[in-house]
């Protein structure tokens, strides 16, 4: 360092000065910074050969390397690097890497693709990223849904049946829950009446002489009720009626209310409002038929499947 | 130089420098609080307490704004104003001119910070400001340019000075950008709302030509000019090399703008745009690191002040840092490492190593040398200046090591597959591997902060002793006319 000292030292300034004491150096641009420069240079234009680069009249420089994939009608394509043929490369990649275990999936009814160690490896990891590419924006990431919007699919209480058939026929043709809103047949005395005898029935703090009328109310042909919850309470399921002896809600929101009455009061305006907002597309046009049989063990596996 | 210091109180126009500085260090302390409360909100999302006005969208133009524009664009022009006027030997030009850009800079600022919350945004990275606001910009910004080019041309030196190249190539390089990036249709007269004049990539590419030159004019080419004239100042001693300085000058100058398309690799952006900005980056590393080698060279033979004074410690390790990123950048640039790198919060980090460790450090360095000249005072603290330092380097460190890990787990996360080719993680799975970092971030971004306060409060001490004296000073002149009269 000393040395260096000395040698700036012999090196001339350019001889200006400014506010006072500003001067500069004239030294040499160091060698390894112009050497460093220069290979940059090299590197550049080696760039320039491999990718597509400067642009020519219309054109551009397309570079030397290639890649071939096949498009979508089934042909071999060869072109210049680019970032589309990259991508289309990749995913031909992977649907030859998934072609046998696809065409396995279609092959085996839902049961045998279930009970297959290596189908079932492949449905796990196939059907979660297509779960989660479609279903979890709504039923969320590990399939626990939000009460108030989106049923619970890990649990055994299905809206519309949980065999492999019917989570089937769920996914491919999309649901529309419905229930009318009582609030324009049914006057206040009676809608509460109503709400006690559903809380009664799973086991919540309630009104007994309000809930004895609401229990001859909901097998009358005024509120019909058990038109679609069946006389019991139990629910359709080939209507998609839910079952309101289950301690399970999707629409009123019960497990948040914390005093009885707030529980109730819940249940009353689900029956007053109606539901209309339970809508599942339907993925039948959107996703090939094998990747909906994945989705459909992948769901039926999330723990609740019959 | 103390007679030098006396004179220059009227020969130059010290009061816009002093605003300036001190509107620097206010908008440091309400931008980077900005940016440790929504670093926060990454890690604790309850703080976005569910309102608009709290959310991180907002929040986060407040912050670049008030860093870049508020701390960053009054550091440069009080310095701009400081070299100009010391290193022609004159006064400023057009000083009322001057005046506005003072005024005119800091209601763009408070302006720009108010219509985010109330959720006006062009939806343009570091351009969110709305037309009205970008007008008033626009005039700012042409007096600036008068003001400084008034002032070179009335120079009494015959040579302008290397930092005064760098500070007209930013004056004149952001006055471009920002006229082309804004070009904009108003709804109508009293809306705020407007539409770009550009659309698809067009607009893209319009808008991340300005994106990266803001980055290397603004952020760069107009600091390497306050390098220019603190480092060797404050060394004593004369630049490392006059020739290095005009090549790495036009290099950088003429490289920087063609590197914007790198931002986005990978998109609807033609493949050949893209190559392109990748080698200009890459050509870029040398020109850049050019500014690094001139300003460090220059402390050969005065290598002990890095132990014995801090002031000099700030301004070296800002450019360790501008070196580190100006590496860093080009490498990222690279398609290939593009692919793992973009959408991360790796580039965050990066730019953060930036902004942090080379624009943030080489401002403190130049206002702690400048203030003290500026009111004619020592530094009240020497001790809190190496606070201050340990402080920010702790902080950046924390900071960008943290950004580093999350940004390629987060790339890899991205692309990592199973044995049978799917996607092994859902996005919000590397949004919950994230949340360690975030805290570290958060914590990182408090110690910069923090040294930020202690800066603030040894300027305020500096100054408020400096007037004290001054009037101590007054006070005994007058008695003594006093006794002369009697």
């Amino acid at each position: 360092m000393s040395e260096h000292n000395l040698q700036s030292q012999t090196v001339q300034t350019t001889g200006h000065a400014w506010d006072g004491d500003l001067q500069e150096f004239n030294n040499p641009l160091p060698t390894w910074w112009v050497f460093t420069f220069y290979v940059t240079i090299v590197f550049s234009i080696v760039y320039w050969f491999i990718y597509p680069s400067w642009p020519i009249g219309k054109g551009f420089l397309a570079g030397l390397s290639s890649i071939s994939y096949v498009n979508k009608a089934g042909e071999t394509v060869s072109t210049h690097w680019n970032t589309r043929a990259l991508l289309m490369e990749g995913l031909n990649k992977t649907d030859e890497m998934q072609k046998p275990y696809f065409s396995k999936v279609a092959a085996n009814d839902f049961s045998q693709i279930a009970k297959d160690p290596e189908l079932s490896g492949f449905v796990l990891s196939a059907g979660k990223v297509l779960f989660t590419d479609n279903c979890a924006p709504c039923h969320q990431q590990g399939g626990q849904g939000k009460v108030g919007f989106f049923p619970n699919l890990t649990d055994d209480d299905w809206l519309y049946g949980g065999s492999f058939e019917k989570i089937h026929q769920s996914i491919t043709g999309g649901r529309h829950g419905y229930m009318p809103a009582f609030g324009e047949v049914l006057n206040a005395a009676e809608i509460d009446a109503l709400a006690n005898y559903v809380a009664s029935l799973s086991g919540i703090a309630h009104d007994s002489g309000k809930a004895a009328s609401g229990k001859t109310l909901f097998t009358s042909e005024t509120a019909a009720c058990y038109y679609c919850h069946s006389a019991s309470g139990a629910g359709r399921q080939d209507l998609g009626a839910p079952n309101l002896t289950d301690k399970i809600w999707l629409w009123a929101n019960v497990p948040a209310a914390e005093k009885p009455e707030d529980k109730v009061a819940a249940i009353r305006s689900t029956i007053a409002a109606g539901v209309n907002k339970g809508v599942m597309p339907a993925w039948g046009g959107r996703l090939s038929p094998e990747q909906i049989k994945v989705l459909t063990v992948y769901v039926h596996e999330l723990g609740g499947g019959k | 130089m103390a007679i030098a210091t006396y004179s220059s109180a009227e020969q130059y126009n010290f009061d816009i420098v002093k605003k300036f500085a001190i509107m620097a260090l206010v908008w440091a302390v309400v931008g980077m609080s900005v940016g440790v409360y929504i670093a926060s909100e990454l890690a604790w999302p309850f703080l976005n307490f569910d309102s608009p006005y709290f959310s991180f969208g907002r929040f986060r133009p407040v912050h670049t704004s008030a860093v870049i524009f508020g701390f960053g664009g009054s550091a440069l022009f009080a310095t701009s104003y400081y070299v100009v006027q010391r290193t022609c030997q004159t006064r400023l030009a057009l000083e009322g001119m001057a005046s506005f850009t003072f005024w005119g800079w800091q209601a763009v600022i408070v302006l720009a910070a108010l219509s985010y919350l109330m959720g006006y945004s062009q939806g343009r990275e570091y351009a969110e400001m709305e037309w009205p606001i970008d007008i008033l910009v626009e005039a700012v910004w042409v007096s600036y340019l008068l003001v400084f080019v008034g002032t070179i041309m009335r120079r009494k030196q015959p040579h302008i000075y290397v930092a005064n190249w760098f500070y007209l190539a930013f004056i004149l390089a952001t006055a471009l950008l920002h006229t082309f990036n804004n070009l904009a249709m108003p709804i109508n007269l009293f809306s705020m709302k407007s539409y770009s004049l550009f659309s698809g990539t067009q607009d893209a590419m319009t808008q991340w030509w300005y994106g990266h030159n803001a980055v290397g004019f603004f952020l760069t080419a107009a600091f390497l000019g306050m390098m220019y004239y603190f480092v060797p100042k404050q060394a004593g001693r004369p630049i490392y090399s006059y020739r290095l300085s005009i090549v790495h000058f036009w290099a950088l100058s003429f490289m920087y703008m063609w590197v914007g398309a790198h931002h986005l690799h990978w998109t609807a952006l033609p493949d050949w745009t893209s190559t392109l900005a990748a080698t200009f980056s890459i050509l870029l590393l040398m020109p850049s690191w050019g500014g690094m080698i001139n300003g460090i060279m220059t402390l050969s033979g005065a290598w002990d002040k890095l132990r014995t004074d801090p002031v000099m410690r700030f301004l070296i390790v800002a450019l360790s840092f501008y070196g580190m990123s100006t590496f860093e950048g080009p490498m990222m640039s690279l398609k290939e490492v593009n692919a793992l790198s973009h959408y991360t919060d790796w580039p965050v980090g990066h730019v953060h190593s930036g902004a942090l460790g080379w624009v943030a450090m080489i401002s403190f360095g130049s206002l702690y040398h400048m203030i003290p000249k500026l009111w004619d005072a020592k530094l009240y603290s020497t001790k809190l200046v190496e606070a201050h330092f340990w402080l920010a380097t702790i902080g950046i460190l924390l900071y960008i090591i943290a950004m580093w890990i999350s940004g390629i787990t987060q790339g890899l996360m991205g692309r990592a597959t199973d044995e049978f080719g799917n996607l092994q993680y859902s996005f919000v799975e590397s949004v919950a591997a994230m949340m360690p970092f975030y805290m570290m971030r958060a914590i990182g971004g408090a110690f910069f902060l923090t040294g930020v306060l202690l800066m603030v409060y040894n300027i305020y001490k500096t100054i408020r002793l400096a007037k004290l004296e001054e009037a101590a000073l007054e006070a005994r002149l007058a008695s003594k006319m006093v006794n002369v009269g009697a």
